[in-house]
């Protein structure tokens, strides 16, 4: 009876892709995981019965997937791998029902060599019983929207209960939540040294770590990065970060390159992306590559090679004045904090206009501000920021925060509606203008670019 | 004012500890105790005027139950003393009768009043809430503010209610009231900057601890902050299910 529904389920879901094919050609959307939708709909156990390919591996965390999942995907490509991808579609269920749809042919056969699938962290029970990937990296546990992650407590444990026992996992030594995943399991940890900006005592408002997990006993960071990320140890218990198997030793920014010591062997990797965080994406791809079975030479060529996609960043200059754009995601602290830390170190004077409130949130309902008293807006405090205007329907709020962060009232303009901004803002040579805005509302970060550029082109 | 927050280093979610920032920013001359799940609380050995505690994992729920439990009569003590008490998202429970698992199984609690929470880790529950109670001069105010939980307690809280509902959900989505009280214990769902989004709350609360005529800091713009949200909650059109 399951294998008939499979088989309905399964020529629905064949039918429907060809159908958004067709629409396609006439609406620019695609309809990525509807086809995933309505074989689950149909036939619940449809991930078991479909075919995949001999070799999967997979990515999951609360931040980094995409970008690590992409990597994977090229660096096979790029090495003669037939490789079946998500990065189009969903990473739940559904999206994966959709992916492994699009890689069988009509008799269920894959058509592909390997899977490299990015997969939601609370969709793990719905996904690991029925896809068993051969290497499951985890790129890291952190506070994610409080309304739907609650806290890294409980997503840990949704995927440390669904874990598949055969799955090979790739894990974050620096991080005391995701590297503690289901201990049976074969692992391979990866980790960035000690770097010279790293602190010994933790400094973001969030650190889910601070105890030992064992006894409660507090715990002595080494070597702290950002939130609980670092090198701990418990003076009472002993516990302490894992030993890495792979770990990046020294980052050279002018020559572009990451030096990796692979069993205490020193190999050098192109370095593709700029920050902090991205490196941790690139070696736990790296780790993963390598576990996979690609050799040193293989990736590090493919990553000669592979696109910087989307950067947090982007920069305009208008009459020798320098528009430096960040986004961040709203909603999630930590990501806010790594935005305001960004720009207050960013050299020289500046200027920052702030919106990161979620707008429809707020026309519909009105939204939960709780993230912004775990978010560190202390950092925004120093003398080289000039002034700050906040902006939108929760401005009120904003300006709140940032006087119990000790900003001067003087140095905030607080407007609701965007046009505003423009009569807070002041032209000088010598000081750039800073957009922090969230990567959901990016007509309003238009707008207020636009507005910017063109009160420069007036007073500049 | 002496304020001892328990358990800081773990009950801490949501924004929730920063309520303790403003307290100390309206009141400079307050002392401060965080105590660690390691450390003796100081309750247990002298008279501080108000005890915090925020929303945890609920692993953590189970620490909690575990550290407070020697001081389970000290704390009826307390309470009866009129002491005050703030427990924020599901901190309170641990100060009922139990709390049903998933699984169900019973994790008994302190039993200081009578009720049980009932834990759904499926069934996350977003909702915004609009309320009321009655300040110290028995003006009666509104409380604005949001829920993210996986818990509903379920007891007779119409005696010993923190805020009447006026739209969102009470204790339990069949009840009209939201919290628990009992003498000054306030035990309440909503979480995050209850105290910041809410200033006549704030000031009720520290009145009851001791601070004659409070003055909060910056006062002007939280009054102005809260008005905007206020008139928000009114509004018929806005859903207060998240």
């Amino acid at each position: 009876m399951k294998k008939c529904k499979f088989f309905v389920a399964f020529l629905m879901g064949k039918l429907s892709l060809v159908a958004i094919k067709i629409l396609s050609r006439f609406v620019k959307k695609e309809g990525t995981t509807l086809p995933g939708n309505i074989v689950l709909k149909i036939c619940p156990e449809f991930l078991k019965y479909i075919g995949k390919p001999s070799r999967m591996i997979a990515v999951t965390g609360t931040n980094g997937k995409t970008t690590t999942n992409n990597m994977i995907a090229d660096v096979l490509s790029m090495n003669g791998y037939k490789v079946l991808s998500n990065r189009a579609g969903g990473n739940i269920a559904a999206g994966i029902a959709t992916c492994l749809l699009r890689g069988v042919d009509l008799l269920n056969r894959s058509r592909y060599d390997v899977a490299a699938l990015e997969i939601d962290e609370r969709s793990s029970k719905r996904i690991y019983p029925y896809v068993q990937p051969d290497f499951i990296v985890c790129s890291n546990l952190s506070r994610d929207s409080c309304k739907r992650n609650a806290h890294p407590q409980y997503i840990f444990d949704f995927i440390d209960q669904n874990l598949p026992d055969r799955s090979v996992l790739i894990l974050n030594a620096d991080d005391l939540i995701s590297s503690r995943l289901k201990k049976e399991n074969a692992r391979v940890y990866y980790a960035i040294d000690r770097q010279e900006s790293d602190k010994t005592e933790p400094f973001n408002i969030i650190n889910d770590v601070r105890i030992c997990p064992n006894c409660q006993e507090k715990l002595v960071f080494d070597y702290v990065r950002y939130n609980h990320i670092g090198h701990a140890h418990c003076p009472n218990c002993g516990l302490e970060s894992p030993k890495p198997d792979f770990h990046v030793t020294s980052i050279d920014e002018t020559a572009k390159q990451i030096t990796v010591s692979e069993k205490g062997e020193m190999q050098t990797y192109p370095l593709v992306f700029d920050s902090i965080f991205n490196i941790y994406n690139e070696i736990s791809a790296i780790t993963a590559l390598r576990s996979f079975g690609l050799g040193h030479k293989q990736i590090a060529d493919a990553l000669k090679k592979v696109s910087v996609v989307g950067s947090r960043f982007s920069q305009d200059e208008v009459k020798g004045i320098r528009i430096i754009s960040t986004m961040t995601k709203g909603w999630i602290a930590p990501s806010c904090s790594v935005a305001f830390d960004f720009v207050a170190n960013f050299p020289g004077e500046k200027e920052i206009v702030v919106m990161i409130e979620d707008t429809d949130d707020n026309i519909q309902s009105s939204e939960n501000l709780c993230y912004i008293y775990d978010t560190d807006f202390e950092f925004l405090n120093k003398p080289d920021i000039r002034h700050i205007t906040v902006c939108g329907i929760r401005a009120k709020d904003y300006l709140l925060r940032m006087l119990l962060a000790g900003i001067p009232r003087e140095k905030i303009s607080c407007v609701r509606e965007i046009p505003e901004i423009a009569g807070t803002l002041t032209v000088e040579k010598g000081v750039d203008f800073h957009i922090i805005y969230d990567l959901h509302q990016m007509e309003a970060f238009h707008q207020i670019r636009n507005l910017v550029i063109e009160k420069i082109k007036q007073e500049g | 004012m002496k304020v001892e927050v328990l358990f800081s280093e773990a009950c801490n979610l949501y924004g929730d500890l920063f309520n303790m920032n403003y307290l100390a920013a309206s009141v400079p001359e307050a002392e401060f105790i965080y105590t660690g799940f390691n450390d003796v609380p100081a309750f247990a050995g002298e008279k501080v005027d108000f005890i915090y505690l925020g929303p945890m994992t609920e692993r953590d729920q189970e620490t909690v139950i575990s550290r407070l439990k020697p001081y389970r009569e000290r704390i009826i003590e307390l309470i009866e003393q009129d002491v005050v008490f703030l427990c924020t998202g599901n901190a309170f429970e641990v100060f009922g009768s139990y709390i049903e698992t998933d699984e169900k199984r019973r994790i008994d609690c302190l039993g200081i009043y009578e009720g049980y929470a009932v834990r759904r880790l499926m069934n996350r529950h977003n909702s915004l809430f609009l309320g009321t109670f009655k300040d110290a001069g028995q003006n009666s105010r509104e409380i604005i503010g949001f829920k993210s939980q996986f818990t509903h307690t379920y007891t007779d809280n119409r005696k010993g209610y923190v805020f009447a509902k006026t739209r969102g959900y009470g204790i339990n989505p069949d009840s009209e009231f939201e919290g628990i009280r009992m003498h000054n214990f306030f035990g309440t769902y909503l979480i995050g900057p209850i105290l910041i989004m809410n200033p006549y709350f704030a000031k009720y609360l520290l009145s009851l601890a001791g601070v004659a005529e409070p003055k909060l800091a910056f006062e002007k713009e939280a009054f102005e902050a809260y008005e905007v949200r206020q008139k928000e909650f009114h509004d018929p059109k806005r859903s207060f299910d998240q």
